[in-house]
């Protein structure tokens, strides 16, 4: 059975929904809580940051857990293709240790902001986008006080010519984030960032006008380390 | 609030011999308001408090009730009202982490929080800057908890300018055979864990039971700091804990500090303690007596046997956690306390703990009268422009700019979100289909009129929004907020409050299986705020699929209104809102309605009938159907002479009226049959008195006469004015 690490920092509060969703799907792969100073890049098939305020968001949202050693263990696994997905606390972390491009500033309105949204998913690609048809649409909530993406234009030509990407659809970006960016993948893919919560996009939890978004993306994992990734 | 001389005079016969300083301060900590309930306890005792699915009952940091076999919730509620006055942002954020800590002294996991906040006028500077701290409080700490803010209550009204109520409701899971609460022994280590003790928070719980003073600002000492990340790691810390069985028992370091936790526990289980207050970890060098009494955030007592403390230890490292082993609990029953080798305390742990109780004198002021006022000769008003006003009232129109701030979601639990419906609905856990319902209610104004029936109304409020979504109401806890104790003509309002609660628990079955009172709540020159009584509920939910909400989901559906109406405007939004006026009797508490209309619409849900269910309250029939139609995106027609009402002389009775015992319920057309006919089983009222349109428009019909609203315009009405007037 597939394993996934679920790295836990202090601080860190989505890492059992995750868990519990990986479960609920009934997707056949095992997902761990593992504690931040005890991970190895070894011996696991996937890695989640999940979401949360690790280290009580002290100076930046993600930029102290992005320093811990733990990360230098990622990266390691990132280099040999390991796939690693970070949500929202998570993806401020991978932004944060230079593993995505972009950086995440508070938001727009200067306030925590939790709500559904829908988003688009362009050149889906990857381990964490395996089933996910271009265009498709995907609904999840946010929940962040800083979310706000925001890319240098350069950069943003090369993303968006290269790498998969969730936009908020038209009308429904909720923190300024630039070219209504919601989330950035590595260009293969193997590496995904994103502010809405999958793990809580799923079956009974999502509200009357929205689909199950994060279900395709749990789905797309379990797939992808089925066949091998 | 001081010792008083004839208490300090009472310290001198309990010891013997004069206090110390140290003990004096015990004592006045642990003697004061916040903590003993000297004022309240007597009459507490009218509450029903036991029933088949209580195990936890009042008395230990939080309740605990079965909702499923071998499940318990524990849940509680607490206030932090003058914390708030002074510091709104760390007042309302320490609120809520001493809820949870209170939650957790059970071995429960938090799962969910309320914010019941009961504000001054937004226009008001002060008011405003007060609400804005607060709810940017809840929205730091909840937050970064992890714990989802899944419901509440807001009002906003000029009595709260400058003390506001923030009361703060947890509710937590624990499986039965895990709740924590073994005996203490003597030779228990006594272990603190968490935030460093520093001097902030000193004497908090007397400062909270005495009226503000003038200039409040030199009270900010007494204001704890908050640290949410400790929090955080306090829940996973103490998960661990418990999930291993490592500790017996578990307080919070809350108000009264050290002194409040050890005495406490002592107390309850005949014990005595020994502590070398030296030996705790400190933010800063402090005095003895500034250990025992500090009210520092974060921080919890677990008591554990000398044997397991090496496995304790290590959890706490693990989390980075500090912690300090700063005494024993013994048999001798007393509290010693030693500070470099010097004892500067000892003290019976009964009689420190337990304050004699006082009997309050009481009498009903002269301005109760408003609430027997008549409600006579009204000008006529154009129904369309008081629909509006009523719903885009701050204490009626949508929360969103409140709710989207605090993460509802957290957890994966969250079925019913906030705004969807009268109560939030929370899976059990992942793929179980059991769950639970919460929903917090008070009405300020009805209290203020009349304190029995407007007590006995909130719990009535808090009843129906359970139902609504579908939920067996099990259990509730109260929060009562009034003035000074010491002042009969507000002591007053306190005793019929309670009173007004006590019977209409007892009447609806519902044990109070916990609670705080919240005395002192005056502003600075003396006057009372509105006294107010805050009911949070838990229901039980088979099937979390299976819920209703309140938005209407379809057109051509009959609209079908549950109960009767009577001419009940007295204290209503309407009054106040498009008259001005602040008085009348308010409606009537209906308990046996309560019941057989509750009956009803659960019958309705539980056999899918339901399309669409919303308790009909503030602002009356007018505001439950637009919010229905707003909020569903589905127009909506509805002839006001078929609603039953009974006395009803003019339109605008009927439309506003807060009536209780009443729903609104959305069904098929091809079903309105099988529903009347259930409803004539059932012994309740059911009347069809409109359908559900293709069109987006809200129209009331009497007669010949119509009125008429676009859904936009009322969406624009309800879902931005609060936002207007806060953000």
């Amino acid at each position: 059975m597939a394993r996934v690490a679920v790295i836990k920092f202090p601080g860190t509060n989505c890492d059992e929904d995750v868990v519990r969703a990986f479960r609920e799907l009934g997707l056949g792969i095992k997902a761990e809580v593992i504690w931040y100073k005890d991970f190895r890049s070894t011996g696991w098939d996937a890695v989640v940051i999940p979401g949360g305020f690790s280290y009580g968001d002290w100076l930046r949202a993600g930029a102290i857990a992005a320093r811990t050693r733990v990360m230098d263990e990622v990266r390691e696994g990132v280099s040999r293709g390991l796939p690693v997905l970070g949500i929202c606390n998570g993806f401020q972390i991978l932004v944060e240790a230079g593993l995505l491009p972009g950086a995440l500033l508070p938001n727009e309105s200067g306030r925590f902001i939790c709500r559904w949204v829908r988003t688009v998913v362009e050149k889906p690609r990857g381990p964490w986008l395996a089933l996910v048809e271009d265009g498709s649409r995907l609904d999840m909530p946010v929940a962040h006080a800083e979310g706000r993406y925001y890319v240098d234009e350069v950069t943003y030509r090369e993303i968006s010519s290269k790498s998969p990407l969730l936009r908020y659809e038209k009308g429904w970006n909720p923190n300024g984030s630039a070219y209504d960016l919601a989330g950035v993948g590595s260009e293969d893919g193997s590496v995904l960032g994103l502010m809405p919560h999958p793990e809580r996009a799923i079956g009974v939890l999502t509200p009357r006008g929205f689909n199950p978004g994060g279900e395709a993306i749990l789905r797309s994992i379990a797939l992808s380390l089925r066949r091998g990734w | 609030m001081p010792l008083t001389p004839g208490e300090i005079e009472e310290i001198r016969g309990i010891l013997g011999r004069e206090p110390t300083p140290e003990e004096l301060a015990m004592f006045e900590a642990q003697w004061s308001e916040h903590c003993s309930y000297k004022s309240s306890r007597l009459l507490l005792k009218l509450l029903p408090t036991s029933g088949s699915r209580v195990l936890v009952g009042p008395g230990r940091d939080a309740p605990a009730v079965e909702v499923f076999p071998g499940i318990a919730v524990v849940f509680k509620i607490e206030s932090h009202n003058h914390p708030s006055a002074v510091d709104p942002y760390n007042g309302a954020a320490t609120g809520i982490g001493g809820i949870v800590r209170d939650i957790l002294t059970l071995g429960a996991k938090p799962i969910a929080l309320l914010d019941l906040l009961y504000l001054g006028d937004p226009s008001d500077p002060h008011a405003s800057w007060i609400a804005r701290g607060v709810i940017k409080g809840i929205s730091d700490y909840g937050n970064r908890i992890g714990v989802p803010t899944v419901a509440g209550d807001t009002w906003f009204d000029s009595s709260f300018d400058r003390q506001p109520l923030v009361n703060v409701a947890c509710v937590g899971l624990a499986r039965v055979e895990e709740l924590v609460g073994e005996q203490p022994r003597p030779g228990d280590l006594i272990v603190i864990v968490g935030n460093p003790t520093g001097r902030d928070g000193l004497l908090g719980s007397s400062f909270a039971s005495k009226p503000l003073a003038e200039d409040v600002d030199k009270d900010i000492g007494a204001v704890q700091v908050a640290d949410p990340l400790t929090e955080k790691l306090l829940i996973d810390s103490l998960a661990e804990l418990v999930q291993r069985k490592l500790v017996r028992y578990i307080k919070d370091l809350g108000g009264g500090g050290l002194t409040t936790a050890v005495s406490e526990v002592a107390a309850e289980f005949n014990l005595g303690a020994e502590l070398d207050l030296d030996r705790l970890h400190l933010r800063t060098e402090l005095t003895p007596l500034e250990i025992l009494v500090s009210e520092s955030q974060e921080r919890m007592m677990v008591v554990v046997d000398p044997e397991r403390l090496q496995e304790v230890s290590k959890v706490f490292e693990k989390y980075d956690l500090q912690y300090s082993v700063v005494g024993v609990f013994t048999n001798t029953g007393r509290v010693v306390a030693r500070f470099k080798g010097r004892v500067v305390a000892d003290v019976p742990s009964k009689e420190l703990a337990r304050p004699r109780s006082i009997r309050r004198a009481s009498r009903p002021p002269v301005e109760a009268l408003s609430g027997l006022t008549p409600v006579i000769g009204l000008p006529e008003v154009s129904i369309s422009e008081a629909i509006l006003r009523v719903l885009s009232s701050p204490n009626v129109s949508s929360r969103k700019w409140i709710y989207e701030q605090y993460d509802h979601e957290v957890g994966a639990r969250t079925v019913v979100k906030p705004g969807y419906a009268d109560a939030a609905v929370l899976r059990l856990d992942a793929g179980d289909r059991r769950g639970i319902a919460i929903k917090g209610d008070a009405n300020p104004r009805y209290t203020y009129l009349d304190p029995f029936n407007g007590a006995a109304n909130s719990v009535a409020e808090c009843f129906r929004n359970l139902v609504s979504v579908g939920a067996t109401p099990v259990a509730i806890v109260d929060e009562l907020n009034a003035g000074n104790p010491e002042k009969p003509e507000q002591f007053w309002y306190f005793e019929m409050m309670l009173k007004g609660l006590a019977w209409m628990a007892e009447e609806l079955g519902l044990p109070v299986v916990g609670g705080k009172v919240s005395f002192y709540n005056e502003d600075h020159l003396g006057r009372q705020v509105k006294p107010t009584t805050t009911i949070v509920g838990v229901g039980v939910v088979e099937d979390v699929s299976r819920v209703t909400t309140m938005d209407f989901k379809e057109s051509r559906s009959a609209v079908i209104v549950v109960g009767t109406t009577f001419p009940e405007i007295g204290g209503s939004e309407y009054l106040y809102r498009v008259h001005g006026l602040e008085l009348g009797e308010i409606p009537r508490p209906r308990p046996s309605s309560e019941l057989r209309n509750s009956t009803l619409v659960l019958e309705l849900i539980r056999r899918g009938l339901a399309l669409a269910v919303h308790d009909v309250g503030l602002g009356g029939l007018g505001v439950a159907l637009a919010e229905m139609a707003v909020l569903g995106g589905v127009g909506v027609e509805v002839d006001i002479e078929r609603v039953p009402c009974r006395g009803c002389l003019r339109v605008d009775e009927v439309i506003f009226s807060e009536t209780q015992a009443r729903y609104i319920v959305e069904v098929k057309a091809n079903s309105v049959n099988e529903v009347l006919r259930l409803a004539r089983q059932l012994g309740a009222e059911a009347s069809v008195i409109g359908r559900t349109l293709g069109s987006g428009v809200y129209r009331l019909r009497f007669g010949s006469a119509v009125v008429e609203l676009p859904l936009d315009t009322l969406r624009t009405a309800y879902l931005e004015s609060l936002e207007r007037l806060l953000g």
